[in-house]
This record gives C-alpha cells, sequence and structure tokens, in this order.
C-alpha cells in the first residue's frame, strides 16, 4: 500500500485548526484545572472544615468515572438539567478543567502534605506566622514539588482532549475522524492525526522541563 | 522573676501522659543540660517551651510574656526564643545566608540590606563566612547545624533551645557544633539544651536535669550529680550512656 502525501497536504488545513481549537481547549482545561486543583488542594491539604469533604466527593466522582461519561454529562445532561444551553467548546473546555482540577488537587495536596514538618516547626520557632511560614518555605518548596507531576497531568489532559470528539467539538481527533469518511484515507490522515498530537504533547514536555531544570526541586 | 518560669506544666497526647507537675525556673546567663532516658519527655519539653506544642496544663511564661495571657501571641513568645532542631531543618530552597536572613527580614522587618549584613556577621561567628552562598545540601551535617544555631540566634533570642543538636551528625563532625555552643555559653548566652554528651554537659552546664517518665527528678549542680548520682534511676542512666 502507499502513503499518498497529497491527502495530509490537502487536510492539513483542516488539521491546523482542529489542533487550534485542540490547543485552546487544553489550555483553558489546564489552567481551570490549575485554579480549581490548587484551591481544592490546599483545602484537603489544611483540612479546612467542611469544605475538605465537599472536595473529597468532587475528586471520588471525577476519579471515579470515566471522563467520556463526564463530558457526555456536562454536554447532554447538565443543560437540560439547568436549562441552559452550552457550546461543544465550553463544554469541552469546562469537563477538562472539572477533570483536571480533580487529579490537580491530588498532586498539590500530596505536594503540601510532603514538605517536612520540621521547616514549619523551623519556621514557627523562628517567631513567623503561620501564613508567613506557607508563603516563604511550604509554598515555594511544595509548588517545585507540583512541577514534574503537572507536566504529566498536562499532557494526560492534552490527549484525553481528543474524546471530545464525542459531543461534536470540531478538535482534532474530531477533524481526523470527518476527514477519514470525506477521503477514505485512514493512513495518513490517522499518521498525520497521531504527529500532530506528538508535536504538541512534545513541546509540553520540553517547556515543563525546562521549567524544572530553572528551578532546583528539592 | 526568671526568664523562663513553668509552673505545674503538663503536656498529653491523647492518653498518654508526657509530662506532669514541671515547674522550672530558668534565669538568665545560666547553660542547662537536660539528659533522660528516650521518650522521657525531654524533646516536647522543649517544644513546650516554644510553644510549638500546646500545654495540657499549667502557665508558662518567657521574658515575663506568659502563654495564654490576654494580648500575649505564640508568636512574641517564640521570638524570645530560638530553636536548635536535631535534623537541622534548613530551608532547602534557601542558601544559608537567605536562611538566615529569614527571621530578621519576616519577624524583625529588617531591610535586605540589615539582614544580610546581620547574616554575614552571624555566619562569620559559626566559622562559615566562605559558605553563605551555598545551598543546604552543599553543606555537611555539622555546618548545617551550625547555620541553624545562626539562623536561631538572628532573631536575637533571649534564650536558645537545643533540641540533640548533635545526635544527627557523624561523631567527627560533633566537636563543630559543641564548640560553637561553648563559645555562646562563655558569651552569656542562656540555654536550655538536650544532648547524650555526658562530657560536654559536665563542661559548660551550669545546671543539670535529669527527667524520667515525664517528670523532673533531678535537678542540680552537673558535677554533683555527676559524682554522687541521687538515684537508681539516674546510675542507670549514666551507666547507660557511658557504655
Ligand atoms: N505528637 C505526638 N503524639 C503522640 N505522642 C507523642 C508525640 N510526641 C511525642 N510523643 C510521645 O511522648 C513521649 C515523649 O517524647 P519525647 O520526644 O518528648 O521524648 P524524648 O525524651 O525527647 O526522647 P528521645 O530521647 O528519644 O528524643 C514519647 O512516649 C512519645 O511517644
Ligand atoms: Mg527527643
Amino acid at each position: 500500500m502507499d502513503f499518498r502525501w497529497q491527502v495530509v497536504w490537502n487536510a492539513l488545513p483542516q488539521m491546523v485548526d482542529g489542533a487550534q481549537l485542540t490547543a485552546q481547549i487544553t489550555l483553558l482545561g489546564i489552567g481551570g484545572g490549575l485554579v480549581i486543583g490548587t484551591l481544592c488542594g490546599l483545602i484537603t491539604a489544611f483540612r479546612v472544615p467542611v469544605l475538605h469533604w465537599l472536595v473529597f466527593a468532587y475528586v471520588s466522582v471525577v476519579r471515579g468515572t470515566p471522563i467520556v461519561v463526564q463530558a457526555m454529562f456536562i454536554y447532554f445532561a447538565l443543560p437540560m438539567a439547568l436549562d441552559i444551553a452550552l457550546s461543544g467548546f465550553v463544554a469541552a473546555s469546562l469537563c477538562l478543567a472539572m477533570n483536571a482540577g480533580a487529579y490537580i488537587t491530588e498532586i498539590v495536596r500530596g505536594a503540601v502534605q510532603s514538605i517536612d514538618k520540621g521547616l514549619t516547626d523551623a519556621g514557627l520557632a523562628l517567631g513567623m506566622s503561620y501564613p508567613q511560614v506557607l508563603a516563604s518555605v511550604v509554598g515555594p518548596l511544595a509548588f517545585r514539588r507540583t512541577i514534574p507531576p503537572l507536566g504529566n497531568q498536562f499532557i494526560i489532559s492534552l490527549k484525553d482532549s481528543a474524546l471530545f470528539l464525542v459531543i461534536g467539538v470540531a478538535e482534532l481527533a474530531q477533524r481526523g475522524e470527518q476527514l477519514t469518511a470525506q477521503t477514505g484515507r485512514a493512513l495518513e490522515i490517522w499518521t498525520a492525526v497521531a504527529v500532530f498530537y506528538l508535536i504538541m504533547t512534545f513541546s509540553l514536555a520540553m517547556v515543563m522541563r525546562l521549567i524544572e531544570r530553572r528551578m532546583r526541586i528539592l | 522573676m526568671s526568664l523562663i518560669e513553668c509552673r505545674n506544666l503538663s503536656k498529653h497526647f491523647g492518653d498518654t501522659r508526657v509530662l506532669s507537675d514541671i515547674e522550672l525556673d530558668v534565669e538568665t546567663g545560666e547553660v542547662v543540660v537536660i539528659v533522660g532516658p528516650s521518650g522521657s519527655g525531654k524533646s516536647t519539653l522543649l517544644r513546650c517551651l516554644n510553644a510549638l506544642e500546646p500545654l495540657s496544663g499549667g502557665t508558662l511564661t518567657v521574658g515575663g510574656k506568659q502563654l495564654g495571657a490576654r494580648g500575649t501571641s505564640k508568636r512574641e513568645l517564640r521570638q524570645e526564643t530560638g530553636m536548635v532542631f536535631q535534623q537541622f531543618n534548613l530551608f532547602p530552597h534557601m542558601t544559608a545566608r537567605e536562611n538566615v536572613m529569614l527571621g530578621p527580614r519576616k519577624v524583625r522587618r529588617q531591610s535586605r540590606r540589615a539582614a544580610g549584613e546581620l547574616a554575614d556577621r552571624l555566619m562569620e561567628r559559626v566559622g562559615l563566612a566562605d559558605r553563605s552562598h551555598h545551598y543546604p545540601s552543599e553543606l555537611s551535617g555539622g555546618q548545617q547545624q551550625r547555620v541553624a544555631i545562626a539562623r536561631a540566634l538572628a532573631v536575637n533570642p533571649r534564650v536558645m533551645l537545643f533540641d540533640e543538636p548533635t545526635s544527627a551528625l557523624d561523631p567527627e563532625l560533633r566537636g563543630e557544633v559543641l564548640q560553637v555552643m561553648k563559645s555562646l555559653a562563655a558569651e552569656g548566652m542562656t540555654m536550655l539544651i538536650v544532648t547524650h554528651e555526658m562530657r560536654f554537659a559536665a563542661d559548660v552546664a551550669s545546671r543539670l536535669i535529669f527527667m524520667d517518665e515525664g517528670r523532673i527528678l533531678h535537678d542540680g549542680d552537673p558535677r554533683t550529680l555527676f559524682e554522687q548520682p541521687p538515684s537508681e534511676r539516674f546510675q542507670d542512666f549514666l551507666r547507660h550512656v557511658q557504655s
């Protein structure tokens, strides 16, 4: 069987469009996930009364259900329940943010809890206030420790965005499906799609590696 | 009024009594060495004195500030005491100098420059002027502990608490830390030191406390106590640490 470069060439504009959408959804997803995860992670790490139970429930639900089900729920069930309309793009970004948020919650909690209590004691013993100790000691150290697992999570989120083809969002994977139907050339199209994903995940990994190297992880 | 006053101080974790009826007065300039078997409550006592552990009962006054009294925060009490830990607990993301600067900056609200100058003086004092810009991971255990001493001194405490400062060190690195502590004692710093270094205790202590099962069993002149151990418990203990 021959590989028709022409098919790839013709499909390129649409794939670039799809990749852009994938990038946008991923950025919104991990951005939102970072906000949610940092907040919820701190809530669980410091066992904020009542709230940490809510966070526990949230994390359990997200971790305990497939992301496809979450996407279906947010796109089809939620608008019905709340009587609102969600575009596929918004639903996808929201879903990814909620999903990544739960995993990032665990990453942040783990990082904060992994910081030696002796360091907090040392800060307090100097006469610093607890918020000062958090800001100068625990925070910076925990932040460094989140970088490697965050990088991992970002890549997972990027790849997870492919399943939003089930709710008809024209991201990269959905374009792949459409283009295959149009051209009948699965080989060329899916090879190209895979290469696109690889370029994106690889770039992300490189960025994280750079940050990691800039910052001494302790 | 004494610098430190404990009245009927007690501490328990759940059902475990860790400290009972602690009566302790420490005067300015005293060098008090605390010894006792493992689990006798030595660390807990120091942590209580520094308000790192809340008391279960009794009162504690440091430098005239009473813990729990109106208007006195734990923070104020801690500013009167410096603490040196067995595991050094240096902040690993800061250089030695930055470690020493943090207290003055955050607690005494000193400018970066003033804190830096103070840190330089203290690093000199513990003999590490040339290691200022090293990170803790780049220092030996003995050097780390000396930085930790400088860090505790930087907030200008009225009393220094040492919890087994040399126990985590290889024997050949202990001397340099003990030397720094000796010079502090010679300068008149008030110190409470938990240690198993009996030679050091006999050398620099102005007062020896023997703790057993959460109580102060003996409290007196080190030479007298070492030469004529007043109880079987203390004799046993001495035999244990010397062998
Ligand atoms: N946070 C805690 N929770 C429960 N029990 C504790 C806690 N901290 C200390 N203890 C208990 O209190 C007792 C006294 O402990 P402490 O660390 O003060 O002893 P120590 O005299 O310093 O012993 P060592 O010489 O081994 O350091 C021990 O039985 C210990 O198990
Ligand atoms: Mg101890």
